[in-house]
């Protein structure tokens, strides 16, 4: 046995290795949101069954979670179910829970919350304004917007149960 | 009922790997040409599994049959039937299958071309090749299982990524890269096979370079193919881009090219065994790490697959190989004879090789580290970083240029010790043309120092080549006078396997130039025009005719019509254009290029107003592009006549098996 060699090959795999397993569970996408500390962009849209506009201005003193989400999008309809099991928690002690269409057709969306639940409003964002404002990168991605309007919390892809809800448990 | 085949099918391959893997290495051992015979079957039946792997899933595809798992994923009604069929790979657990499909392609043509050859390694290597068989049909059976049963079954799907259905490229990058990532498994098995046996005969390490030589073609085309596939798709007027994965396919390539040098030295005088054999296995370890990277989710790349729980899996895989190479090395390599005839002297072809070795390694080293420096940076740090191309440019641009450099030096230095009079000598006269290329280009106004640097050299190695091409031709016209050009003709098809590597060479040299000419000389404009108006760019005058719609069952496409002409040429039309794809919100470009060698006009649509028409558009100007293009095709070319079977080459059998042992030669009789 040339225990040189042995030497050698310990120094670079170890670290080598340890390295690429640290990159495990983090989204190399997820650049620290530019918007978290700052107001939340204010949007006024209309719901998917039409007929009624949310504006956040109008949600001002009660925590805000913005998803914003695609029929179209495998991970969202992994996430959903979640979403709406934990809006039935948090809604009755003044959480409010807001959907964002990204990019879809509201037929589509309405067949997508038959399948998967629905337990609070759908928004739509026609022309994508709002998911500009937000600087959504792909969906979904979640937001959570204290009483005073400013984004607290930003999700990249699906929303990670425990600090979501420590998120929220921290704003009430 | 597919899914079931198929899971079957999967299974029966994974048996087929232990089995013949087991096999393999006791035949090896043991010296026991039954077992080998063992694993040579198993090969066939991993292959002939995956192939029924691979058809049933085509026909799922093709059927559309939504209760497998992976139609469910990628297909669609909608999507047309070329497009079906290459869904394959257009996504990850597919992409997995494939992979297993061509390794156990790979598997079976090495069980046939070992068949009857080689007996000390043969065995030894079939077993290496198909426990990295075991590994991947179990990851087609488990975590990456593309026939998974969906239910409730749903009645459509939403079809491939969009980026992959823009371009008839996607039809044959995916598969070149694959050829040429799992073919590196070959020779390194059959390298693991020489330090198992702890010997190296001149047949067997020509036998590996030869092995070498088919996946290297195939990831110099898969790379190539997928630059072109990049310029034509991405919009952006570039074809590299130093992204992870683009990185990943090139550091494979840097040490399986290193390989394929100091092979020869290994071959011809029993040199730099530990060196290229590491070079060997690192490269299989690089195509390893280079699919942890597109398929982990770990490293941020346009082409990496989504999340994907077989990160952990490959990691650990790799942390295997890994640990295995460097135990085998430490355990073998003093077992393997010393080298013969140690002495090269300065001016050598044998330093020539080594100082290019060692700059492929350096490059090598700049380009890993480039890459995993974000996760470095963040794992010590916790800051985020990225690595951009100004880095690997600057490290890439020099390191490339010194190679070009050696390419041309190291042709031209006789093996072993050389006078240095006579070496100065041989390189005047392509000095002096390189000097004139230089000076020629300056006058024409082209001064750009790296780029006019990188044609001089270019023009160099070039001459030197195509000098070494002919001069065994001319040698013989001297000698035997008659017809200079059957001379030339006849004196190359004695030395394939040398002017095949000349021609690699002069491929090197047009890329070198083309990828100097177009990154030197680009210019962007930037236009807005309304039906009917004229704009600049350049020599070109653009005349923007009209917009349209073109409606496709799987997209909708905004083109716009441009009329080109130059002063005194009327080009035609290009027609640029916008394709939007329901799966995907925002629109993917899909530019229009002129491209002949000369330069490239590449129109790309950056918007396009379809009520008033106004449109915005790029148009990049760049020279020389289509030469990468051509100089890849001729790499390519270069390698397969290399490596293309020889009818001499089965004496090598013979004259091998005379040092072996008796009993050696006695398996080779019972096997043969």
């Amino acid at each position: 046995m040339n225990w040189r060699i042995v030497a050698v090959g310990a120094v670079i795999i170890v670290p080598f290795v340890a390295v690429l397993a640290s990159g495990f569970g983090k989204d190399p996408r997820e650049v620290p949101s530019v918007l978290e500390g700052h107001p939340a962009p204010d949007f006024a849209l209309e719901t998917a069954e039409g007929g009624q506009v949310i504006s956040l201005k109008d949600l001002r003193g009660h925590p805000v979670v913005l998803n914003f989400y695609a029929s179209w999008c495998v991970p969202c309809a992994q996430e959903h179910p979640w979403l709406v099991k934990i809006s039935k928690i948090y809604q009755p002690r003044g959480v409010t829970f807001l959907g964002v269409i990204y990019n879809d057709e509201v037929p589509k969306v309405k067949g997508f919350l038959r399948r998967y639940g629905q337990n609070y409003p759908t928004l739509q964002d026609p022309s994508s304004a709002t998911a500009i404002d937000y600087g959504v990168a792909g969906v979904p991605e979640t937001y959570i917007i204290d009483g005073q309007g400013q984004i607290v919390r930003k999700f990249v892809g699906p929303v990670s149960p425990e600090e979501f809800e420590s998120t929220l448990e921290a704003l009430l | 009922m597919i899914s079931i085949l198929g899971r079957t099918a999967i299974l029966v391959a994974l048996a087929a790997c232990m089995v013949g893997a087991v096999a393999g290495l006791y035949g090896g051992a043991r010296r026991s040409a039954d077992a080998a015979r063992w694993a040579r079957a198993m090969a066939w039946t991993f292959f002939g599994a995956t192939l029924v792997g691979v058809g049933l899933m085509e026909f799922a595809l093709l059927t559309h049959d939504f209760s497998v798992h992976y139609v469910a994923e990628v297909g669609s009604r909608s999507s047309p039937t070329w497009i079906t069929v290459v869904s394959l790979w257009s996504s990850l657990s597919g992409s997995i299958l494939f992979w297993a499909f061509i390794l156990g392609a790979y598997a079976a043509a090495q069980a046939w071309y070992t068949r009857k050859r080689y007996p000390e390694h043969s065995s030894y290597a079939m077993g290496m090749t198909l426990v990295v068989g075991v590994f991947f049909s179990f990851l087609v059976a488990g975590d990456a299982n593309p026939f998974t049963p969906v239910s409730p079954v749903p009645l459509d799907g939403p079809g491939p990524n969009p980026l992959l259905q823009n371009h008839m490229l996607m039809v044959v990058h995916p598969p070149m890269l694959y050829l040429g990532y799992v073919g590196m498994t070959v020779p390194f098995a059959m390298g693991a096979a020489a330090l198992l046996a702890g010997r190296i005969t001149p047949a067997w390490s020509r036998a590996l370079r030869n092995a070498m030589l088919v996946p290297w073609g195939f990831l110099t085309l898969g790379i190539i193919l997928g630059g072109w596939w990049s310029y034509d798709v991405l919009g952006w007027g570039g074809y590299w881009a130093w992204d992870p994965v683009e990185n990943a396919s090139f550091l494979p390539w840097l040490t399986s090219t290193a390989f394929l040098h100091s092979a020869m030295l290994m071959e011809r005088k029993d040199q730099l065994k530990g060196w290229t054999l590491t070079l060997l296995m690192g490269s299989f370890l690089l195509t390893i790490l280079g699919t942890f990277m597109t398929r982990s989710g770990v490293f941020n790349s346009v082409h990496s697959f989504t999340q994907s729980p077989i990160g952990p899996i490959f990691l650990t895989f790799l942390a295997l190989v890994l640990t295995f190479s460097v135990l085998l090395l430490a355990a073998r390599i003093d077992k393997l004879s010393p080298p013969r005839d140690g002495l090269n002297g300065p001016a050598s072809r044998d330093t020539a090789i080594m100082a290019q070795n060692l700059l492929f390694a350096a490059f090598t080293f700049t380009v890993l580290l480039g890459t995993t420096w974000p996760l470095i940076n963040e794992a010590i740090s916790g800051e985020k970083i990225s690595v951009g191309g100004p880095y690997f440019n600057k490290w890439g641009v020099p390191l490339s240029f010194m190679l070009v450099f050696l390419m041309g030096v190291g042709p031209a230095l006789p093996w072993g010790r050389a006078s240095l009079d006579a070496v100065v000598k041989r390189f005047l006269v392509p000095l002096g043309i390189a000097v004139l290329v230089v000076a020629g280009c300056a006058a024409m106004g082209w001064t750009k120092p790296w780029p006019l640097a990188v044609f001089g050299v270019s023009a160099f190695a070039a001459v030197i080549t195509l000098q070494e091409m002919a001069a065994p031709g001319l040698a013989r016209w001297r000698k035997k006078g008659g017809n200079l050009a059957t001379a030339l003709v006849q004196a190359s098809l004695r030395t394939r396997r040398r002017q095949a590597g000349y021609v690699v060479h002069l491929g090197v040299v047009l890329v070198a130039i083309g990828v100097a000419g177009s990154s030197g000389w680009r210019n962007v404009e930037q236009l807005t025009l309304r039906p009917g108006e004229t704009g600049k760019a350049g020599r070109y005058s653009l005349t923007y005719v009209e917009h349209r719609t073109d409606k496709d069952s799987h997209r909708s496409s905004e083109l716009a019509r441009i009329h080109v002409a130059t002063d005194d040429a009327d080009l035609g039309f290009l027609e640029p254009r916008m394709n939007t794809y329901p799966r995907m919100g925002s629109p993917l470009p899909a530019p229009a290029v002129r491209s002949v060698p000369g330069e490239d006009l590449y129109l790309s649509i950056v918007k396009i107003d379809t009520k008033t028409g106004l449109l915005s558009f790029q148009a990049v100007i760049q020279p020389l592009v289509w030469w990468i293009w051509f100089g890849g095709l001729v790499m390519a070319l270069g390698a397969a006549l290399a490596a293309w079977p020889s009818r001499r080459r089965s004496t090598a059998r013979l004259a091998h098996a005379k040092p072996d042992t008796a009993g050696v030669a006695a398996s080779v009789k019972a096997s043969t």
